[in-house]
């Protein structure tokens, strides 16, 4: 029952982020626009991001999904979470109407999320986050039978 | 038994490590962009070819910073957007013309504005794609002075510019 929950949690995650990864990593400059619009960043940092963000969502995707090395991948991915969830705010604090730039591919016809919505998304996420840790953790120093 | 949330210093340095590596791969596979965004070089969405006589292929794109320069040039501002959107609230000056609705509207918006009007077309953005298809389906028209204001309608509000209300 716990391992069917952890790897239920596993695999979830690294579902959302193998596939978050590869949309933004396969159009930066697209990415990019949608990191400026959240008005944090000076203007080329905004392509750093971009350059580098989805490569680290895709690499904690495949890690978890491979179920090797989850803890370093999880703390990331508590990391990149936590991030995400402080720049949504301040986007509904500022009053911003955009698009999260989470899942939505640059270009297409698909209505992106709106900040409130992605946030709420992001609470999901970070709870599969604390009970994959959590299972992984108890795993980790008595491992479960089955 | 240390607690269960906090992190081994073990996970914690695998964790940097993966950081790093997944930072460098992106880096190096990206790092023409990110030159090009640090050197102050146009980091255009699509190949920006540049204008060889009359012909035009992609719009050019335009910053905010350039915008006040051009509209008191008396360039024709035009919203992608849906008329709907338009009617709560578009630039100063801006005239309808959704991408939606461009293949009715084309034959009286040609009529109207000749092939050499210098304009720049508008819609929610970074990340709406409307205001650079409008463009595109412009120039294939016979317009030859089209370009794109990216940062769109979200920008000029957000940088708390004046807006005007009322259907196209």
């Amino acid at each position: 029952m716990k391992q069917g929950l952890y790897h239920l949690c596993r695999l979830l995650l690294a579902g959302v982020f193998i596939y978050a990864g590869f949309l933004k990593g396969s159009d930066p400059v697209a990415f990019a626009g949608q990191v400026a619009a959240y008005q944090l960043l000076p203007y080329a940092f905004n392509y750093l991001v971009a350059a580098m963000l989805p490569f680290v969502e895709l690499l904690c995707g495949i890690l978890l999904l491979l179920n090797r090395r989850v803890r370093p991948a999880l703390l990331v991915l508590f990391g990149l979470n936590s991030v995400f969830v402080l720049a949504l705010f301040s986007v509904v604090l500022r009053g911003l109407d955009i698009d999260c730039g989470c899942f939505h591919p640059p270009g297409s016809e698909v209505t992106g999320t709106s900040p409130q919505m992605a946030l709420l998304r992001d609470a999901g996420l970070m709870l599969a986050i604390f009970m994959a840790w959590f299972l992984r953790q108890q795993q980790a120093e008595e491992p479960l039978d089955g | 038994m240390s607690s269960i949330w906090i992190p081994p210093r073990r996970v914690l340095l695998e964790a940097l490590v993966l950081v790093l590596v997944a930072a460098s791969m992106g880096l190096s596979l990206n790092h023409t962009m990110v030159m090009k965004a640090f050197t102050g070089e146009s980091v255009a969405p699509l190949p920006n070819i540049s204008v060889q006589g009359a012909e035009q292929q992609f719009p050019v794109p335009v910053d905010y910073e350039e915008l006040d320069e051009l509209l008191a040039a008396g360039q024709l501002l035009v919203d992608a957007r849906d008329p709907q959107i338009y009617a709560t609230a578009h630039l100063p000056g801006a005239i309808s013309l959704p991408l939606g609705e461009a293949d009715q509207l084309m034959t009286e918006f040609s009529a109207k504005y000749p092939y050499e009007t210098p304009m720049i077309i508008y819609c929610n953005g970074f990340g709406c794609p409307d205001s650079f298809d409008l463009a595109v389906r412009l120039i294939a028209e016979g317009y030859i002075k089209v370009q794109v204001y990216e940062g769109g309608f979200p920008e000029w509000r957000d940088r708390g510019r004046q807006l005007e209300a009322g259907a196209p």
